[in-house]
C-alpha cells in the first residue's frame, strides 16, 4: 500500500506495477523530491482518487479506505477511458506486432500460424466491441446519473431508465478479457512447435501474461470501485427522488 | 452480481485482516469495512446498510450497549472465537466461527448465511461444459456450419445455436478462432484435425 505524503519516487520504485498508471493520469516521471500529494495535485489529479486507484491495484484484497463518494464520477470515467486506449493503442498492438514476427520466423505450418493470427484478429475486434460497449452505454449512463443528481429534480425518463437497468447488470454482463489470452499463452507452451526465436517468444509470452495481470486488476478496480460507487449514487438518487 | 455486505469488528490487526481477506475470496460476500474498535463501529452501523457484523469475543462484551440499543442486530451478528472446550451451538447469534476454523469451515458457514439471498440466482458462469457441449465445440473447431452440426447430430439448428449460446455464456469466447483455441488446450481436439 502507498500513502499518500512518501514520495512519488519512492512509491513507485517500491511498487514498479503502478509504472504502467501514471501515463493513464497524465503524469509523467522527473518527480524529483514531491510526495504523491505534490504530483498529483500538479497534475489536476484529485490525489484520494489516485490513492484509491493505486491501492485496488496492488492489492487484491484492498478495501477502499476514503468515503467513495469524496470523488467526482468524472474522474473515473476519464481514467477508465484512458486505460482502454492505453489497452487498444499501445498493449495490443504490440503484441500483435511481436506475434506476427515470431510467426514470419518460425518453422510453423500455415494452418498454425493461420491459427494464432486468426486468434489474435479476433480477439482485437472482441475487445474494441467490449470497450465500445462501455464508452457509448456506460461510461456516458454514469455521467448523465451524476448530473442527475446534482439537478433539484431528477429527469422522470431517466429514472424510468434507472428502474430497468443499473450499474448491477452492467457488472453482470461484463465479459472477462483476460481467459482468450490465456488459452494463448498455454497455446504457445504447450501445443506448438517451439519457435526459433526464444527471446521473442519469451517477449510475447512476457506481454502477455502482464496484460492478463493488467485486465484482471482492471476488472478488479471496476467491481471494487466503479460499481459500489455508481451503485450507492444510483441508491441515492431513487431515495431523493421517492422523497 | 447480489451482494451482502459485512463490516468486521475485530482489535488484532492481522487477525482483521486475515479474516477480511478470508471474506472477499467469497462470492457474493463484500467487506465495506473494517473497524479496530467499537465506538466507530457503532457510529457506521447507525448511518449505514449492514447485512452482516462480524465481531471477535473481546469487543463483543464491550459492546453491549449496542446490542442493547438494537436487539435486532444480534440476528446479524456473527462471533468471531476460540474454539470452547466443549462444542456448542451458534447459541444467540447467527453464527459462530472458531479461529481453529479451515478454510472449507468458514466458507460453509459464510454460504449458508448467503444462501437464502441467492438461492434464486446464483450463476455459474466458468462451469464446465458438457459432453453434447465439448461435441459441439469440437466441430466448431473443425469448420462446420451450425447446419452441418445440426445434421451430424440429427438435431435441428435452432438446438445448435442454443448450445453455442449456452458456450459462449460458460466460457466467455464468442469467436470461432477463441473456441478453436479453447478445444485445443483443453484437449477436446488436437491441432492436426483443425481445419
Amino acid at each position: 500500500m502507498i500513502s499518500k505524503n512518501i514520495p512519488m519516487c519512492q512509491a513507485v520504485l517500491e511498487h514498479h506495477r503502478l509504472l504502467p498508471l501514471l501515463p493513464r493520469f497524465n503524469i509523467r516521471l522527473g518527480f524529483g523530491e514531491k510526495s504523491v500529494d505534490e504530483v498529483c495535485r500538479l497534475n489536476h489529479v484529485t490525489t484520494d482518487f489516485f490513492m484509491e486507484i493505486s491501492n485496488a491495484y496492488l492489492d487484491d484484497d484492498y478495501i477502499p479506505q476514503t468515503d467513495l463518494s469524496l470523488f467526482p464520477l468524472g474522474d473515473l470515467v476519464g481514467y477508465l477511458t484512458s486505460t482502454h486506449h492505453y489497452y487498444l493503442e499501445v498493449a495490443i498492438p504490440k503484441i500483435e506486432r511481436k506475434i506476427h514476427q515470431l510467426l514470419d520466423g518460425s518453422a510453423l505450418s500455415e494452418k498454425e500460424r493461420g491459427l494464432v493470427s486468426g486468434f489474435f484478429n479476433d480477439y482485437r475486434k472482441e475487445f474494441l466491441e467490449h470497450v465500445s460497449r462501455e464508452e457509448q452505454i456506460v461510461l456516458p449512463y454514469i455521467l448523465e446519473l451524476e448530473k442527475q443528481f446534482l439537478k433539484e429534480k431528477p429527469d422522470g425518463q431517466f429514472m424510468k431508465r434507472l428502474q430497468g437497468y443499473t450499474i448491477r447488470d452492467f457488472a453482470r454482463e461484463h465479459d472477462r478479457l483476460e481467459t482468450s489470452l490465456e488459452n494463448l499463452s498455454r497455446l504457445i507452451i504447450k501445443y506448438l512447435p517451439p519457435f526459433e526465436d526464444f527471446d521473442l517468444c519469451h517477449q510475447v509470452l512476457t506481454d502477455l501474461a502482464d496484460l492478463v495481470r493488467d485486465l484482471i486488476d482492471h476488472a478488479h478496480m471496476e467491481d471494487k470501485v466503479l460499481v459500489p460507487r455508481v451503485a450507492e449514487l444510483e441508491q441515492h438518487l431513487l431515495r431523493k427522488f421517492e422523497a | 452480481m447480489k451482494r451482502l455486505n459485512f463490516i468486521l469488528c475485530v482489535e488484532a490487526y492481522l487477525l482483521r485482516k486475515g479474516v477480511a481477506a478470508v471474506l472477499q475470496r467469497i462470492p457474493g460476500a463484500y467487506v465495506v469495512r473494517e473497524f479496530g474498535a467499537v465506538d466507530l463501529m457503532a457510529h457506521y452501523l447507525k448511518n449505514h446498510a449492514v447485512d452482516f457484523l462480524l465481531i471477535c469475543d473481546t469487543l463483543f462484551e464491550k459492546a453491549t450497549d449496542l446490542f442493547i440499543e438494537e436487539p435486532g442486530l444480534l440476528e446479524r451478528t456473527i462471533l468471531l472465537k476460540k474454539y470452547p472446550v466443549r462444542p456448542e451451538g451458534a447459541g444467540k447469534f447467527k453464527e459462530v466461527i472458531y479461529l481453529t476454523d479451515g478454510k472449507q469451515e468458514i466458507t460453509a458457514k459464510i454460504n449458508e448465511l448467503l444462501n437464502p439471498y441467492f438461492r434464486n440466482h446464483r450463476e455459474e458462469p466458468h462451469s464446465t461444459l458438457t459432453e453434447r457441449e465439448k461435441t459441439i465445440v469440437r466441430l466448431v473447431s473443425m469448420g462446420l456450419t451450425n447446419k452441418q452440426i445440426a445434421d451430424k447430430l440429427f438435431l435441428s439448428t435452432h438446438t445448435i445455436i442454443t448450445h453455442r449460446k449456452n458456450i459462449i455464456h460458460k466460457l466467455g469466447i464468442k469467436s470461432v478462432s477463441g473456441l478453436t483455441v479453447y478445444a485445443i488446450v483443453n484437449n477436446i481436439i488436437t491441432i492436426d484435425e483443425v481445419t
